[in-house]
């Protein structure tokens, strides 16, 4: 007998979805090259924290029911 | 350090922003940026019945240049007071102390031909008894004018899950309800982020997975003594956004992020993850952080933790129980720069940089509060 399975909630896929569409709204902005001092900044580089974001990931891949964000969860921490 | 700074055509806006520009300067690490580097860290983190200590080394170097980078790391997780049925309830026989190492290597290969950015690499980890293969590819590119980065990530595990029956030497393959030990997880990330305005990047990212295999822990029990059993595959799908907004008068950067999550064992999550960069000095970087989590339990999770002996699927695992958190941390990052200029002896330290990090974890599941930190050196060569 097959047990029955949650179906993947309309939600998520609805988000997935407006999430594409925020992408198109957002192509239509263009910010000049002299005009991207501020964002050539440290601060507001996503891939500053790589190593940290990875660590936690790795943490909440163990802790919590939800991914962390860099990667499927693996072994480690003898938590299965 | 290899800031993109233009340095030509800078209007009345640029000058506007010089002390904002002059403050930021060369001050904030960049971790694994596209130079020759080492990168030493110490990561913990600590609840109740578990504290990991887990060393870190990442070495990257240019070859020949710039457009081709290739790295190696190297990560142990020393793992001690934890049972090996970690978060196993008291009754039945609770967290023993039980000591585990696993030892994980790293290689890659990053390359930057034009807009384009490629990556790979190949991870793998083994541990007493759980063996992981990892290979990744990952694609970028520019797009119109460099407002925006398209983004593409796609990585596939293989592992091998065991069972340490009696002793070490007594292990058996782990295959839960299947017929194989084979853990296979398909993983791909999706993602564009914009410029929206000269101070605000905001992008969006999809992520889903697919895994397939024994996804349960064979040592842990449910309250009435049988064995944990969950399903074999398991869907997962998580959008989320983010915002980075720089106030340069107020030297800060504000960085909201969301994160949505659900999957087809029935559990949702809402992530809201806030942070707070503050440039105090040339040289130092604080940032605050505070993360709301909270989650849904999976459809086979059972709050008294009693199952019938024919119920398809059984837990004990506190994870995929419905609880939330809160999570408060700091960071400070101290560039080295001045050190090197004024002691000659320790020159080499110029473009060095330290971080430390802190966070604190409420949390109302079994696991209970946690501690959770870091403190990285990141030496050039």
């Amino acid at each position: 007998m097959s047990p029955p399975r949650q179906a993947m909630p309309r939600a998520a896929i609805a988000a997935a979805i407006l999430a594409a569409l925020a992408c198109t709204q957002a192509a239509c902005v263009t910010v000049r090259p002299s005009e991207r001092q501020v964002l050539s900044q440290p601060e507001m580089d996503p891939a500053r924290d790589a190593p940290e974001e990875e660590w936690h990931s790795h943490v909440e891949s163990a802790r919590e029911g939800a991914f962390g964000g860099h990667g499927a969860a693996g072994g480690g921490c003898g938590c299965g | 350090m290899r800031l993109r700074l233009k340095t030509r055509r800078w209007g009345s806006r640029l000058a506007a922003l010089a002390p904002w520009i002059a403050a930021l300067g060369l001050a904030a690490p960049r971790p694994l940026a596209a130079e020759d580097r080492i990168l030493l860290r110490g990561n913990y983190y600590r609840e109740a019945s578990t504290r990991i200590l887990a060393p870190e080394v990442v070495v990257t170097k240019d070859l020949p240049d710039e457009r081709f980078n290739v790295g190696v790391g190297y990560l142990l997780d020393a793992v001690s007071s934890a049972s090996i049925a970690a978060g196993a309830a008291a009754v039945t026989g609770g967290d023993r102390v039980f000591t585990e190492m696993r030892h994980g290597t790293t290689v890659s290969a990053n390359s930057k031909l034009g807009d384009n950015y490629l990556s790979a690499y190949f991870r793998y980890s083994t541990e007493s008894d759980y063996r992981s293969r990892r290979l990744g590819a990952s694609y970028a590119r520019d797009v119109l004018q460099r407002s925006g980065t398209i983004s593409a990530n796609y990585s596939y595990s293989f592992d091998s899950v065991y069972w340490i029956r009696a002793n070490i030497r007594d292990l058996r393959d782990w295959t839960s309800t299947g017929d194989t030990n084979l853990l296979q997880v398909h993983y791909l990330n999706l993602g564009y982020s914009h410029a929206l305005h000269p101070t605000v990047l905001a992008g969006v990212n999809v992520e889903g997975i697919v895994a397939r295999g024994p996804q349960d822990n064979p040592y842990r029990k449910v309250l009435n003594g049988l064995d944990e059993s969950h399903p074999l595959l398991r869907l997962r799908l998580a959008p989320s956004l983010f915002v980075r907004w720089a106030i340069p008068k107020a030297r800060l950067v504000v960085e909201p992020r969301y994160r949505y999550y659900a999957d087809d064992w029935g559990i949702q999550a809402h992530a809201i993850d806030t942070r707070v960069h503050i440039r105090a000095t040339r040289n130092l970087l604080f940032r605050l952080r505070y993360r709301y989590y909270s989650q849904s339990g999976a459809f086979f999770w059972s709050e008294d933790g009693v199952f019938e002996p024919d119920a398809p699927y059984r837990t004990a695992d506190p994870k995929v129980s419905r609880f939330l958190s809160h999570t408060p941390g700091a960071q400070v990052a101290f560039r080295m720069d001045p050190i090197a200029e004024r002691v000659e002896a320790l020159h080499f330290l110029r473009g060095a940089w330290i971080q430390a990090t802190y966070n604190h974890i409420f949390q109302t599941n079994r696991f209970g509060n946690a501690r959770l930190g870091s403190l990285s050196l990141s030496l050039p060569f």
